[in-house]
């Protein structure tokens, strides 16, 4: 038996901090594809006006990223529980939850993943998180930050082996994060209906199929909230 | 700005020569005046004269070849300093220097300088044999450096890397070419931390013992920097407390200071692209104070790692294989998107009526 309910999953705090990393790392990547190919990109009307754009979105986006990771540490203590993979997920759990999305999805099978409130993200997507909030993110705030004080940080910039080094590496990272972007938005797309995933990160509210006793949709990427059944 | 010094005119060589006749008796030569010149017990500091700076001049070459130093101040006599007359140099810069002095009048600065006031004739150089710190040192008996870092802040993104890496000419004169000019820093006293100035001569030469302090870098002495050797100078332990640093020189510097209307836009200096950027040289100090470049390996600035590892113009010296790799990187990211995308619609319908 399948059921339609709308659950409240994405409150006003997450929906705002979503759409304003959304919007901040947007126009980090156009801002940056101008600051790094001014002769092929110029959306911002001068230079300096990229720059000055670049560096305010990237201070916001930093401030975000901090806000959400001292909350989720400190306050909620869900961090790890949430977003470290468990020893089943990675002996198993990504291997079936791969099978799913590149083999079982297309035969219209279900998703294998069953979401409660303290087991909001799949294994994959466990993985995927670690690896862009604990890594690419912090990494591209921090070098981006270091570029925005290169004088005063010069010791620690010839340390880590110069300028260049540290420009390379924020322009790839930044790249990495672009390339997820994309793959993010595609992501969203899988739920019930094409926009079934993006119209909760508006309002708060989804419907979703309910199987008898389950289920949380496909994929939640981005989403933090509890459940809260209608 | 230094500049180099023409040929005399021909009439100015006319009225030498009759300089000359009268002068003869008394010798040519400058000798005899630096035995004094050089020594501050004797002259003070204002007429003191380094002689390894002066014989450098192109000014010393042409006294050399005419009247030694009574070229220029040819009112000196056989009782200096005894006989109280002033030895004010009689021949004006613009005698030689008329083309610049006319240039110079036009720019706002005029009024507000002479020649000496910027230009020591005893040590001027070529505007490439003098490091853009010693440009900046010209401007900065009037500018103090730290205002104008503050001024420039009024409008311009890191301000103080600019102004550490530009010779104010760049942007307030005009000149055909800008090359990538690099020097070698030294932390002061050798220390871990200390800040970093300008190496001297003799500073460099500790480096290299005996040998020329050219091979510092020029390991195999052909006046060639090759990618190769740049790495071995980066990357060697022993060169820890010295580094590169990089800046925007222009090849010709013109005398019309002012306020350029272009260099407000950062595209002047940001646009130009990694083929705009391949020309840079090694300047390295002389003896006397003055610099030799030697010519570096064509986008060696441009290189990712082994190059100049901290010299970076944002947009205009990014490297073209970073570039490609981060394009890899975000097509990579569509792969899912499209090749799911595609397997999602040709298999759309297994999934009729379940969703998704």
């Amino acid at each position: 038996m399948s059921e339609k309910k709308m659950i409240y999953l994405q409150p006003t705090p997450v929906r705002i901090w979503h759409w304003l990393n959304a919007l901040g790392i947007v126009t980090l990547c156009i801002t940056g594809a101008q600051i790094r190919f001014p002769e092929y990109v110029n959306l911002f009307g001068t230079y300096k006006a990229a720059i000055r754009l670049h560096n305010t979105a990237g201070i916001v986006v930093s401030l975000s990223f901090s806000l959400w990771f001292f909350y989720y540490t400190l306050f909620a203590g869900t961090m790890a529980q949430l977003y470290i993979p468990k020893k089943e997920d990675l002996q198993s759990g990504i291997i079936r939850q791969a099978i799913f999305y590149f083999f079982n999805y297309f035969r219209g099978k279900p998703n294998p993943h069953h979401a409660t409130p303290d087991n909001k993200f799949n294994p994959m997507q466990k993985s995927a998180y670690l690896a862009i909030m604990f890594v690419l993110v912090p990494l591209v705030s921090l070098t981006g930050i270091a570029l925005m004080n290169i004088a005063p940080l010069r010791d620690l910039l010839i340390m880590m082996g110069g300028l260049k080094i540290l420009v390379g590496t924020h322009f790839l990272l930044a790249c990495s994060l672009c390339a997820f972007l994309f793959t993010h938005i595609y992501l969203a797309t899988l739920g019930h209906t094409p926009f079934a995933y993006f119209v909760p990160m508006i309002t708060g509210w989804e419907e979703v199929e309910e199987h008898g006793h389950e289920h949380k949709p496909v994929h939640d990427l981005g989403k933090h909230a509890e459940h809260v059944s209608s | 700005m230094k500049t180099k010094i023409k040929p005399p005119f021909l009439c100015l060589a006319l009225a030498l020569t009759l300089v000359a006749l009268v002068s003869a008796a008394w010798g040519a030569g400058s000798e005899g005046c630096l035995n004094c010149h050089n020594d501050i017990t004797k002259v003070g500091k204002d007429h003191l004269i380094d002689p390894v700076k002066y014989n450098h001049t192109n000014h010393s070459k042409l006294a050399d070849s005419n009247f030694g130093c009574r070229t220029c101040h040819d009112t000196v006599t056989d009782k200096h300093p005894k006989d109280g007359i002033s030895v004010s140099a009689t021949t004006r810069c613009q005698d030689c220097h008329g083309d610049v002095l006319e240039e110079y009048s036009k720019s706002m600065h005029a009024k507000n300088a002479n020649c000496g006031d910027c230009h020591n004739p005893h040590e001027v150089c070529t505007p490439t044999e003098i490091s853009g710190h010693d440009m900046n040192k010209m401007c900065a008996k009037c500018h103090e450096p730290a205002k104008m870092v503050e001024k420039h802040a009024e409008w311009l993104p890191q301000a103080e890397q600019h102004i550490e890496a530009l010779p104010c000419v760049t942007c307030h004169s005009e000149s055909k070419n800008y090359v990538i000019t690099m020097y070698i820093i030294k932390r002061e006293d050798n220390s871990r931390y200390g800040d970093f100035k300008l190496a001297t001569h003799d500073e460099l030469k500790k480096f290299v013992g005996d040998k020329d302090i050219r091979t510092l870098i020029d390991t195999n002495s052909d006046n060639y920097i090759s990618l190769a050797e740049l790495k071995l100078f980066n990357g060697n332990p022993a060169h820890k407390s010295i580094r590169l640093l990089g800046m925007m020189t222009p090849e010709v510097a013109t005398h019309n200071f002012q306020v350029l209307a272009n260099r407000w836009d950062c595209t002047f200096c940001h646009a130009s692209g990694p083929e705009a950027r391949q020309t840079s040289y090694i300047s390295l100090p002389e003896k006397d104070g003055s610099f030799q470049r030697a010519e570096v390996e064509k986008g060696a600035v441009l290189d990712a790692l082994n190059g100049t590892p901290d010299f970076y113009m944002l947009g205009s010296t990014r490297n073209p294989i970073l570039d490609k790799i981060g394009l890899l990187i975000i097509v990579g990211g569509l792969i899912l998107p499209v090749g799911h995308g595609s397997m999602r619609f040709l298999t759309r319908k297994n999934r009729n009526g379940k969703g998704h």
